[in-house]
Parts: structure tokens; C-alpha cells; sequence
């Protein structure tokens, strides 16, 4: 599979460069992720302190779980895991939202671009969908913590006003 | 490029012969009606000029049995000589395929000419791409909404908890599974479901409720991919 694709782009087979079908080729990045993958795993997704976002992408028969752990106080994200069936582009996209939420804000990871994650990886144009996924899987997170947070938690100019 | 074809005495002879194929194909069984009934666009043979509405030309011009170019406009149904209909007899899309092979057979066709040899070649790609498409339930449904102008969204994202929840609990089943008879048992389940939504796929396209298709369509595209994994361990 993957393994026998060498780290460089150039990936296994000798192609002369002016053969017509593109050669699937997986930048190394994704193959780091896909030999050495971080973050894999599960979070209770009853315990209040996590967000689990989930999503799929049916053409492709793929679905990906991406889940948080928030502190309550700081409302940084602590921890993070992933579990994704899929093609290596969105393991490796999944994989690397991971590290990209660790220690940032809610706010902030709501702002984690798919285009940032594909240029990461160097995914070709077919596998941009992989990382809109991963984007996608971070805002269902986010989502999903904030709906298990009572609404005075959300806006802390009301406690000010004393609301 | 319509032509005005000025029919020569041996020319007329083909043309009767043509309108005579087609009224005793009217009267012929079933199967034959339906090929007329989606008929493909007029047909010229690019060789005599013969004409022909009649698909048998799809292959061989019948005045002059000339190999003939492939015929965009004819659907994979029509090449097995089916309706559009979703449930197909892979029996008898497995016997049509052989007799194909051997009307295209290579040594019937190294006498022709070059520009036929590529027409057979051209012909003999689509039909396998035909077959291919065709013998499996669910490239079959998703070609089938696809003549209806109905395309499967490559890239389409889906938060669907529901159904995300158990692909997620089935993927994670069979990457547990250990030894054959637990696959055995998942891969069990998984026949049944596509089954379900085997029939579920032909109800919303009988009453071209295309939303509903497309809701089956992705239901067989996950069960499928899982079922993939389990023939990959076993």
C-alpha cells in the first residue's frame, strides 16, 4: 500500500514525464502521517469537557470522527484525537487538524482553513475535498461542545451586566 | 452532417431490407421493442451510406458490414439489448457480453481495414465499460440516475448523524474483527443491508423520486466500501 511509496514525491513505477494519466503520488507529509499517525483515538463523547465531530464524505464511502477536549475556565482545547476511514489525504488531514487545535481557543480553530491543511499536505485539486472535511470536522467539534455548555458559560460581557 | 443519400437500386434494396428488419422486430418479442422503443439517433454507415435506426447497426452496417464507429448516443442498456430498468439478469448480461466478444473476436476483424480495426477496438472498449458498469448493483443505479440527468456529487460532505454514527460503529466492527467467521457474521449483515437498499434505490427511481435514489445511493457507496475492507482481511 502506502509503504511502498518511497518518502520522495516521486512515487513507485517509472513513468517518463509526458505519460498522459497522472501517477498517484502522496507527498511525504502524508505519508508521515499515514506510517506514523498522531492523535488516534476516542474520547467519551457523554463527558461534558468534549466536542466530537462527525463526518462524511459518501461518494467516497469515507467518515471521520474528530474530537476535543476543553477546559472549562480557559476554553482551550487540550487534547485532541481523530479516528478516520478513508484515503491517506483525509487520515492525513484529520490527523493533522489534531495537532493544529491542540492548546488554541475555540474561537480560533473556528478560523483553520481547509486550504492551509491542503497546502500542508500538498494535496492535488481531486483531494481538496479531504481537508474541507477536516475543516468541516473542527466546526462540528467546536459545535458540539458549545451545544453541551449551558448559555451563560458562552458570553461573559452578561455576567458583567449582571444578566 | 446530414447527407441526402441518393439510393441506388442495390442502396433501395438495403433500405427495404432495414424497414422490413425493424417491422418484424415490432412483432418480435419484447426485449427487441424496447430497443426500438429508445431509439438511437439516424444513423448513417459511413461506408455505403446505407441508413439505420435500428441498433443492430452498432456494430456491422447491415448493407455493407462495414465495422462502425461507436455511437455515443446509444446507452449501455441498449448495447445488451435491455430497458433501463434497474433489476438486470446477470445471466443474461453474462451471455451477451460472450456474444460480443465473439462478434468483436480479433480474428474477424484483422482482415478489415485499419480505420475498421480501430472502430472494433473503440466498440469492443465500450461495451466492456458496459458490462462493468452494468453487472454491479450500484455503478448500475448511479448510471441509470445519470441518463435521468441526475449526477452523484463527487465531493458532497454530509453531517448526517444517524447514518455517520453507524458507518463509523461498522467500520470500527470490521477493523476490530478477528478470523474469518467474525467477518463472516459482519459481512452477513452487510448483504442484507444492501439488499435493503438495493430495493429501497429501485422504489425512489420508479417514481422518480431522484432525492431518495441519490439517499440509497450513498447508503450502498458506505456499505460497499466496508464490505471492500472485510474481502481485504478475509
Amino acid at each position: 500500500m502506502l509503504r511502498h511509496v518511497t518518502n520522495r514525491i516521486f512515487g513507485q513505477g517509472l513513468r517518463s514525464p509526458t505519460a498522459p494519466a497522472p501517477l498517484r503520488m502522496y507527498h511525504e507529509r502524508v505519508v508521515d502521517h499515514y506510517n506514523n499517525p498522531r492523535n488516534v483515538g476516542s474520547f467519551d463523547k457523554n463527558d461534558p469537557n468534549v466536542g466530537t465531530g462527525l463526518v462524511g464524505a459518501p461518494a467516497c464511502g469515507d467518515v471521520m470522527k474528530l474530537q476535543i477536549r476543553v477546559d472549562d475556565e480557559s476554553g482551550k482545547i487540550v487534547d485532541a484525537c481523530f479516528k478516520t476511514f478513508g484515503c491517506g489525504s483525509a487520515i492525513a488531514s484529520s490527523s493533522v487538524a489534531t495537532e493544529w487545535v491542540k492548546g488554541k481557543q475555540m474561537e480560533e480553530v473556528l478560523s483553520i482553513k481547509n486550504t492551509e491543511i491542503a497546502k500542508h499536505l500538498s494535496l492535488p485539486p481531486v483531494k481538496l475535498h479531504c481537508s474541507m472535511l477536516a475543516e468541516d470536522a473542527i466546526k462540528a467539534a467546536v459545535k458540539d461542545y458549545e451545544k453541551k455548555r449551558p448559555k451563560s458559560d458562552d458570553a461573559p460581557l452578561e455576567k458583567a451586566t449582571g444578566a | 452532417m446530414e447527407q441526402t443519400t441518393h439510393l441506388q437500386s442495390s442502396d433501395d434494396f438495403a433500405q427495404r431490407k432495414t424497414e422490413k428488419e425493424i417491422r418484424v422486430a415490432l412483432r418480435g418479442p419484447k426485449e427487441n421493442h424496447s430497443i426500438l422503443g429508445v431509439t438511437a439517433q439516424k444513423y448513417h454507415c459511413w461506408n455505403c451510406g446505407a441508413n439505420a435506426e435500428n441498433s443492430t447497426q452498432f456494430l456491422f452496417c447491415e448493407a455493407c458490414r462495414s465495422v462502425q464507429p461507436v455511437n455515443e448516443s446509444t446507452d449501455y442498456f441498449q448495447i445488451f439489448g435491455l430497458g433501463r430498468e434497474y433489476k438486470v439478469k446477470v445471466e443474461e448480461l453474462e451471455k451477451k457480453y460472450k456474444d460480443w466478444q465473439k462478434k468483436l473476436h480479433p480474428d474477424l476483424v484483422h482482415s478489415k481495414s485499419q480505420r475498421e480495426r480501430e472502430y472494433a477496438a473503440e466498440q469492443s472498449a465500450r461495451v466492456i465499460d458496459a458490462y462493468r458498469t452494468l453487472t454491479d448493483p450500484l455503478s448500475r443505479a448511479i448510471y441509470l440516475v445519470k441518463l435521468e440527468g441526475v449526477l452523484v456529487n463527487e465531493e458532497e460532505r454530509i453531517t448526517d448523524p444517524e447514518l455517520l454514527a453507524e458507518v463509523m460503529e461498522l467500520r470500527e466492527a470490521v477493523d476490530e474483527a478477528e478470523g474469518t467467521r467474525a467477518l463472516n457474521e459482519i459481512q452477513v449483515q452487510l448483504q442484507e443491508k444492501l439488499r435493503y437498499w438495493s430495493n429501497s434505490f429501485e422504489d425512489a427511481y420508479l417514481n422518480k423520486n431522484y432525492d431518495d435514489a441519490l439517499a440509497s445511493i450513498r447508503r450502498m457507496t458506505y456499505y460497499k466500501r466496508a464490505n471492500e475492507e472485510i474481502v481485504k482481511k478475509l
